[in-house]
Parts: C-alpha cells; sequence; structure tokens
C-alpha cells in the first residue's frame, strides 16, 4: 500500500468575523462572530488521481487549499503531503507541491514570462544549466515560448494562466494543487487548459482542483467532493455520484415566466422535488430545472404546468449531471 | 440656462456624498487622523532644531537671518510656511491621487458612466476636500499655539481670508496635477516633483531672497510663494493693504489653474476614450 | 546543510535581480531617485545660506566644532538614506507585494521568508549605495564640501548600524502584516527617529526632554561617531565606545527583530492576513 499523495483529516478552520462599527460606534464584544470557514473536511487522494473540489463561491474551497499548502494553519484537524505535515516541515512540503492559486495576478506583470519563471524557479531550488533548460521545456510546453520575452502585463489572460501553472510546475511537483484554474478564460482557452490538466495525470502527477464548472468537476476528475458552506456533503466518482440520483428525471424548461408559487404548487403536489430557476438575459426567457419525484411522469408534470395557465417555449428531458446532485443535495444551484 | 439649474442638486448632493464618504473613512482609520493633527506639530520640528544649530548657541548667526527675512522669530516663521505646505502636499496625494487610485481599483469608469458632468464631480470633491483640510488647518493653528506658543499679530479674519483666496490656486493645482496623474500613470514621483518644487522654491523654510536672482522669479510666478508671504505678513501684524497685492495673485491664478486643469483634465478623458487606456494600470 | 545555505543563497539572488529588473522597467523612477535627495538637501542648503556669516556657519560651528553645514548635512543624508532603505525594502515592499498579489506565489516557495526580505533588501542596499555615489558627487559640484577624515573607519561604524537596522526592519515589517493601515505608524516613527538621531542638526540644541529620546535612539551615535571620523566634529562620547554601542545593539535588535518577524508570521498564517483585496 502506498503512501497517499495528500491525507486531509477532520480539518477546520475559523475565523473571527468583526463587524464593522457605525461612524461613532465601536462594535461590541459580543458582536465578534465566528464564521466557520472549513468544517470537519476529510479526503484522501491517491497517487495519480485527479480530485476535484466542487462547489458554490465561498463554500470553502480556496480556504482547504490554503491550509494544505501551508499560506493558513488549520483551527484544528490534519493534513499529510505524502506523509509529511505542512505544520512541521513546511519547507519541504512545500518543495513537494505547485499551488497555483485563483487570479490572475500571481506573476510579477513587470518580468518577461521567461523572468518570472527563471526567478521561482531558482526560489524552488533550480538553477544554472537545469534551470534554463526547465524554464525553456515548459514555455514551449505552454505555448509561451514565442512570447516568452515579452513583459506579462501584454499577455491574455489565459496566457498568465499558463504562465502560473508552469511556475507550479518549476520544480515537477508530484501534487499538483489548483485553485479556480479556468475561472476567467476564454471557452477556449479554458478547454486548452483542461486538456493540459488530463496530459499532466498521464504523466503521473497527482492533481487536487477547486472548480465550481461541474463540466469541469464531471470531465476531469476522477473522484469529486461536493462542498457546500465548508462541509463535503459527498464524495465519489462522477458517475456514482450521477447514478446516485439516476431514478430522478430531470426536466429542463424554457418558459416566458416563472413565479416561484408556480413551482412551490408542483412541489408541494408531489410531481417535483426540486426546482431552480434562473434567467437567461440574452434569450429573454427563464430557464427552470425541474426534479422529477419518485413515480411521476414527464406528461404530469407538463400536463399540471400547463393547467395553472403557463406557456412552455421548448423543454428538454436530461441526464442528471452533477449539477443536479448538486441541487438534489442542497436545494440550490452551484452558481448561485 | 436650464440645464445648470438641473444640475445644481446633484452637484451639491456629490459634494456632500463625497465628503461623507471621506469621513467615513477616515474614521475607519483612526491613525489617519491621528497623523493629521500630529503632522503639523512634528514636520518642523526638524527645521526648528535646524534653525537653532544654525543660530549657534550665542546667536552669532542669526544677525543675517533677521536681515533676510526681517523677523527674528523664526519659529513663526517656520510654522506657517510648513502648515500651507502640507495642505498642498495631502491635497496631492488625496484629492490628486483620487482619480488614480479609482483608476486602479476601475471604479473611475463607472464614475464616468454617471450621467453627470464630471466637471462638477470633480469641484465637487475638490470643495469637499478644501473643508476637510481647513478644519485640520485650525487644529493645527490651536496646537501651533499650545505647543510652540506661536500666535498672529493681525486679524484672525484676516488670516482665514487668506487661506480662503489659496483654495482656487491649490485645487487648480490639483486639476493640473489629477490630469498628469492620469496621463503619467505613476503618483509617487509627479508628487515628489511638485512638492519638491514647491519646498526648493516658495520660500516655506527661508527668505527667497537667499536663492539666486532667477530662482526668485520662478518663485514669484507660484501662487504658494504669495499664500505663504500673505500669511507670515498677517502674522507679523499687516492689514489688508498690505496683503492685497498677494491675494489678487492668489485669486487670479487660482482661476487660471482651474481652468488649465479643467481643460487638462477633458483632454485627458478624449485620449483615454480614443486610446481606451482608462481601466488599464 | 550545505546545499540549503547555497539554494538559499541563489533564491536571495534571484530576489535581487527580480527588483533591478523591476525597478528599471519604472524608468520615470529610476531617473527621478538621483534628484530626489536634492530636493531634500536644497531647502536646507538656504537655511543654512540665510545664516551664514561670511560664508561660514559660525552657530555651527558653536555647537559642533565644523562650519560646514553641507558636509554635516550630506554625511546626515547618506546614513539616512540606508536607514529609510532598510525601512522601506523591508516593510513596505511587503504591503506593495500584497496588493500587487504576488506575496503569496512567493510564500509557497520552499524559501523561509526570512530569507526573502533580505534578498530584497540586498538590492535596496546596492541601489542605495549607488544613488548615494550619485548624489554626493552632484551635490558637491552644486553646493561643494569637504570631508577630511579617512573612510575606512567609517565604513566599520556604519556596517554594525546597517545590520543592525535589519531587525527594525522585521519589526515593521511584522507591523504591516498585522496593520492594513501601518503607513502612517511607520511614516511617524521614521521621521521622528530620523529627526530626533540628529540627521540635520546636532542633537546638543534639542531641549533637555527630546535629548532623552535622542540619546535613547542608538542611530543617534552612529549619526555622530562617523561625523567625529569626517568631519572632526565632537562627538558624545569617544568615538570607540560608540562604536562599541553599535555592535551590541546590532546584536539584540537583529535576534529580538527576527523573533517578533516569526511569531507574526505564523498569526498571518492562522488568521489568513496575507491575500488582501
Amino acid at each position: 500500500m502506498s503512501v497517499p499523495a495528500l491525507v486531509v483529516e477532520e480539518l477546520y478552520k475559523e475565523f473571527k468575523v468583526k463587524k464593522k462599527g457605525g461612524l461613532f460606534r465601536r462594535p461590541a464584544a459580543d458582536e465578534e462572530k465566528v464564521f466557520i470557514a472549513v468544517n470537519a473536511v476529510s479526503f484522501q487522494v491517491a497517487p495519480g488521481e485527479v480530485f476535484g473540489l466542487l462547489g458554490p463561491n465561498g463554500a470553502g474551497k480556496t480556504t482547504t487549499i490554503k491550509m494544505i499548502s501551508t499560506l493558513l494553519r488549520p483551527t484544528r484537524g490534519r493534513v499529510l503531503v505524502h506523509g509529511i505535515d505542512p505544520e512541521k516541515e513546511p519547507t519541504r512540503v512545500l518543495s513537494q507541491i505547485g499551488t497555483v492559486l485563483a487570479g490572475e495576478r500571481c506573476v510579477y506583470w513587470k518580468l518577461t514570462g521567461r523572468e518570472n519563471l527563471e526567478y521561482f524557479g531558482t526560489l524552488y531550488g533550480l538553477y544554472g544549466q537545469e534551470l534554463k533548460e526547465r524554464v525553456s521545456y515548459l514555455l514551449e510546453r505552454f505555448q509561451l515560448a514565442k512570447r516568452g520575452d515579452e513583459l506579462v502585463e501584454r499577455y491574455s489572460t489565459g496566457m498568465r494562466q499558463r504562465v502560473s501553472l508552469a511556475r507550479a510546475l518549476l520544480a515537477n511537483p508530484k501534487l499538483l494543487i489548483l485553485d479556480e484554474p479556468t475561472a476567467g478564460l476564454d471557452p477556449q482557452s479554458a478547454r486548452n487548459l483542461r486538456e493540459i490538466i488530463l496530459e499532466l495525470k498521464e504523466e503521473g502527477h497527482t492533481v487536487l482542483l477547486t472548480t465550481h464548472y461541474m463540466e469541469e468537476a464531471d470531465f476531469l476528475s476522477d473522484r469529486v467532493a461536493i462542498i457546500d458552506h465548508g462541509k463535503i456533503i459527498a464524495l465519489d466518482t462522477p458517475e456514482n455520484l450521477k447514478r446516485g440520483i439516476r431514478q430522478t428525471r430531470v426536466v429542463h424548461l424554457e418558459v416566458q415566466e416563472w413565479q416561484d408559487g408556480v413551482g412551490n404548487n408542483l412541489r408541494a403536489a408531489g410531481l417535483i422535488s426540486n426546482y431552480v430557476p434562473a434567467y437567461d438575459g440574452a434569450a429573454r426567457a427563464w430557464r427552470v430545472v425541474l426534479h422529477l419525484g419518485g413515480e411521476t411522469t414527464v406528461g404530469a408534470v407538463l400536463a399540471a404546468y400547463l393547467e395553472m395557465g403557463n406557456g412552455i417555449l421548448n423543454f428538454s428531458v436530461e441526464e442528471p449531471s452533477l449539477e443536479d446532485v448538486f441541487i438534489q443535495l442542497t436545494g440550490k444551484s452551484l452558481r448561485e | 440656462m436650464h440645464q445648470s439649474v438641473a444640475l445644481r442638486p446633484s452637484l451639491l448632493r456629490s459634494i456632500l456624498r463625497v465628503a461623507w464618504r471621506d469621513i467615513k473613512i477616515l474614521v475607519r482609520y483612526p491613525t489617519w487622523v491621528i497623523s493629521l493633527c500630529v503632522w503639523p506639530v512634528m514636520f518642523p520640528l526638524g527645521y526648528l532644531f535646524t534653525y537653532r544649530a544654525l543660530a549657534g548657541p550665542q546667536n552669532e548667526g542669526l544677525s543675517s537671518f533677521v536681515q533676510l527675512a526681517g523677523t527674528s522669530n523664526y519659529l513663526a516663521y517656520v510654522v506657517s510656511g510648513t502648515i500651507l505646505w502640507m495642505w498642498v502636499n495631502v491635497m496631492l496625494w488625496t484629492f490628486g491621487g483620487s482619480l488614480r487610485n479609482e483608476q486602479l481599483r476601475g471604479t473611475l469608469e463607472s464614475n464616468w458612466l454617471a450621467p453627470v458632468d464630471k466637471t462638477f464631480l470633480l469641484i465637487g470633491a475638490a470643495l469637499a476636500d478644501a473643508a476637510q483640510m481647513m478644519l485640520f488647518m485650525c487644529i493645527a493653528w490651536v496646537e501651533f499655539y499650545l505647543i510652540y506658543g506661536v500666535w498672529w499679530l493681525g486679524s484672525p479674519w484676516h488670516l482665514g481670508l487668506v487661506i480662503l483666496a489659496s483654495v482656487p490656486s491649490v485645487y487648480g493645482l490639483g486639476f493640473v496635477f489629477a490630469a498628469l496623474v492620469l496621463w503619467a500613470k505613476q503618483i509617487g514621483v509627479a508628487v515628489n516633483l511638485v512638492r519638491g518644487t514647491m519646498l526648493i522654491f516658495c520660500g516655506i523654510t527661508y527668505p527667497i531672497a537667499v536663492m539666486p536672482g532667477w530662482m526668485v522669479r520662478v518663485a514669484e510666478v507660484i501662487p504658494l510663494t504669495h499664500a505663504i508671504r500673505a500669511t507670515r505678513a498677517v502674522m507679523a501684524g499687516d492689514g489688508l493693504g498690505e496683503i492685497a497685492a498677494d491675494l489678487w495673485y492668489l485669486l487670479l491664478s487660482g482661476a487660471l489653474l482651474i481652468a488649465a486643469g479643467l481643460l487638462a483634465l477633458r483632454f485627458i478623458q478624449q485620449r483615454i476614450r480614443c486610446s481606451g487606456t482608462l481601466g488599464h494600470h | 546543510m550545505m546545499s540549503r545555505a547555497k539554494h538559499y543563497l541563489r533564491a536571495a539572488g534571484a530576489i535581487f535581480r527580480r527588483d533591478l529588473r523591476i525597478f528599471f522597467r519604472y524608468p520615470v523612477d529610476a531617473i527621478f531617485w538621483v534628484f530626489e535627495p536634492i530636493m531634500w538637501l536644497t531647502p536646507l542648503h538656504f537655511m543654512s545660506r540665510s545664516f551664514a556669516v561670511g560664508g561660514q556657519n559660525l552657530g555651527l560651528a558653536g555647537y559642533t566644532g565644523t562650519s560646514d553645514y553641507m558636509a554635516f548635512l550630506v554625511l546626515g543624508g547618506v546614513i539616512g538614506s540606508y536607514v529609510s532603505s532598510v525601512m522601506w525594502s523591508m516593510g513596505f515592499s511587503l504591503k506593495n507585494e500584497m496588493d500587487l498579489g504576488v506575496l503569496e506565489v512567493n510564500w509557497l516557495t520552499p524559501v523561509p521568508v526570512v530569507i526573502q526580505l533580505v534578498g530584497r533588501s540586498l538590492f535596496n542596499l546596492t541601489h542605495t549605495t549607488i544613488k548615494i555615489a550619485c548624489t554626493m558627487s552632484l551635490v558637491w559640484r552644486i553646493f561643494g564640501f569637504s570631508i577630511t577624515g579617512s573612510i575606512w573607519p567609517a565604513f566599520l561604524t556604519v556596517l554594525p548600524m546597517i545590520i543592525g537596522l535589519y531587525g527594525l526592519g522585521l519589526g515593521i515589517a511584522a507591523l504591516v502584516l498585522i496593520s492594513k493601515n501601518a503607513n502612517n505608524i511607520i511614516d511617524m516613527t521614521h521621521f521622528m527617529v530620523n529627526t530626533l538621531s540628529g540627521r540635520e542638526f546636532p542633537i546638543t540644541v534639542l531641549p533637555k526632554f527630546l535629548l532623552g529620546f535622542s540619546l535613547a535612539i542608538p542611530l543617534t551615535y552612529g549619526y555622530d561617531a562617523i561625523r567625529g571620523l569626517l568631519l572632526g566634529t565632537r562627538t558624545l562620547l569617544p568615538v570607540a565606545t560608540e562604536q562599541l554601542l553599535l555592535v551590541v545593539v546590532m546584536a539584540i535588535s537583529v535576534f529580538s527583530g527576527y523573533l517578533v518577524f516569526r511569531r507574526i508570521e505564523r498569526r498571518c498564517r492562522a488568521t489568513g492576513n496575507l491575500a488582501h483585496h
């Protein structure tokens, strides 16, 4: 039995939240609240696995990642990276992981791509010929070689993200930690980046990634932990998670008007278990996801809906996705 | 005509809004309030002790200064110069820099999207800043009296008049400066350049007569020189008649600077609209 | 052990190159930076002129033994520049990195933060030294001054002082990390320390209660000893005593500064104060 690449055990992070006082009033002591950002999170990542943390913004994904990569100290609980405790030997852990933090401001904009990589490479312990070769290889590999000697401030967001990823790979770490790697990228760049992540997996890297895009988690991850309000509410392979709600049929409605009262009536009648409406500004229509309950047929739901005097622009019946798993578990959509 | 009527309420509201926001920020950062009260007293300290050292234990050097400055009270001489300089200095950072900060944060674009004439927004911000700074100057004068024993012989109303007459030129400079900063995208160097020039030329800590002739001529052009001279005259007991020329110069140069500043800002705004670098760092 | 030391040295070198590159990518700043001290010196020069009798500052001579105020001032400026350099590189640059968003990424590398801070101030020291050389020659041309003593004993006096300043710098870095708006506090302490330690004037002109503060600042003895060595001014204590004092203070300051910084760094990791948006 090999040592897991990453062990997270009963991890907690609590922040004290100070309320802002009014103009002439200081907040009283009892107004100090404790905010639990990460609540008893446990999981293990096997070597070579791609593990996804899926959850909406503010669910505690980034906090978890920062605790693993030594930037934050856990309030309670334990982290082991290749059997090493970051609390005890932070530099040893740091030299074995490559972390890409969210946002494009993680590299120096006033340095070129190459200079950035050479700088960080030295900090990761590379030097001389080895450093030069490694940097050239990474620039080449991430299609940055042609513009490697331009200042990062002239790069596109996608290129900056690739520099960040190259930076994380400088020391060729076994464990890669990626925080929202495709956030803010255009669809093409995001697709390229996902392919790179799959290549990295094939090369034997272990990857821990966070995302709030369910397609991404589904596409990339061997296993997914769904996290909400700091807690892991489900953990399994994407297939198993979806299989868990296979008996739930999912109907996507496109309608002109939507009132929550309608959804509540359908639920009260036992026809659906959940509904999540979202307004699509471009199409000037509501897209509503309905989870059908138990024995209900699609026809019965549609008939009931039409009977209430509503119109339907379009509808489709879909395979449950991870998004539906999330809706099933929390009653809300990932993007809320 | 009806247009200016339509804009008046938004001008008033924007002044109040900006002032309220600034005061709120001030109170959120108490260290800033403390420093605004402490700096006027602390800043002249170095100069005061340098004066004392240069005068010598037996006042060996003082006779030369009395001849040039017309007073042996170097204490009053220095604090009156430095307080005005600090006003300009704080104005450059807070008011002149506020546009740059908004540019960096990206809120400049959202402000420029508001259907209000930008000129009114700026004047509102300037008046709000001026009101705040005057409050702090009053505090500073009280502190000068309590700590250094500095008092003026002339009427305090005349002193107030000098300060009021300086407002247009100080904030006119602020407008020009804001345009410069938006264009150059760097505030540190710009502030140092402007305040350094004033520190050297305007006779803040020494009589300008000691400088070579060409420097005196440059000094006479800068409004701050006149503000400082008028302040010192009022403190020495001079009446309105003696400072009238300086006051007129302040008002005139103020009008010119405000016009120049607004023009410069309008120009920059046009340029940015063409090149699209509004939110760029 | 040896390889780790080498790794840290290389890391410090990389930080040095990084800062050097970024410095030259702001060309206006780079040019302006030589002229900035002139802006500080010129008013003081004219002040001394307005008190001069026959071109000599007899008043100053009465306090210190030299009537060459420019030389007195230039030496003060040199030491003052080193003081600011260390304060800047340790304290403010940290905040700058926080604002740029690159602080966390640097902390993710397997190089201790203290080493990173030292690396960055190596650059600052070099750049201050070059700046001083430039301005001194400029000032010498414009205003003229003369230095009589020999450089090496003065250099050996400055050295422990600068190392001691690193301890102080670490303390400031710690302050910057815990306080979001430390600028004002730092500005004020910086100014008071610079003023009261006698950068611009002999501290013997100070009133009694301020003189007490002044004598409690170790920097005071640095300024005093160097002027004694290079200008032959009357010193507060014998020069050798002042030098010994500087060495002792250096040891204490570096040790305690390091401890304070380590504690605050740990605290920041607990409260998650690193990212700054």
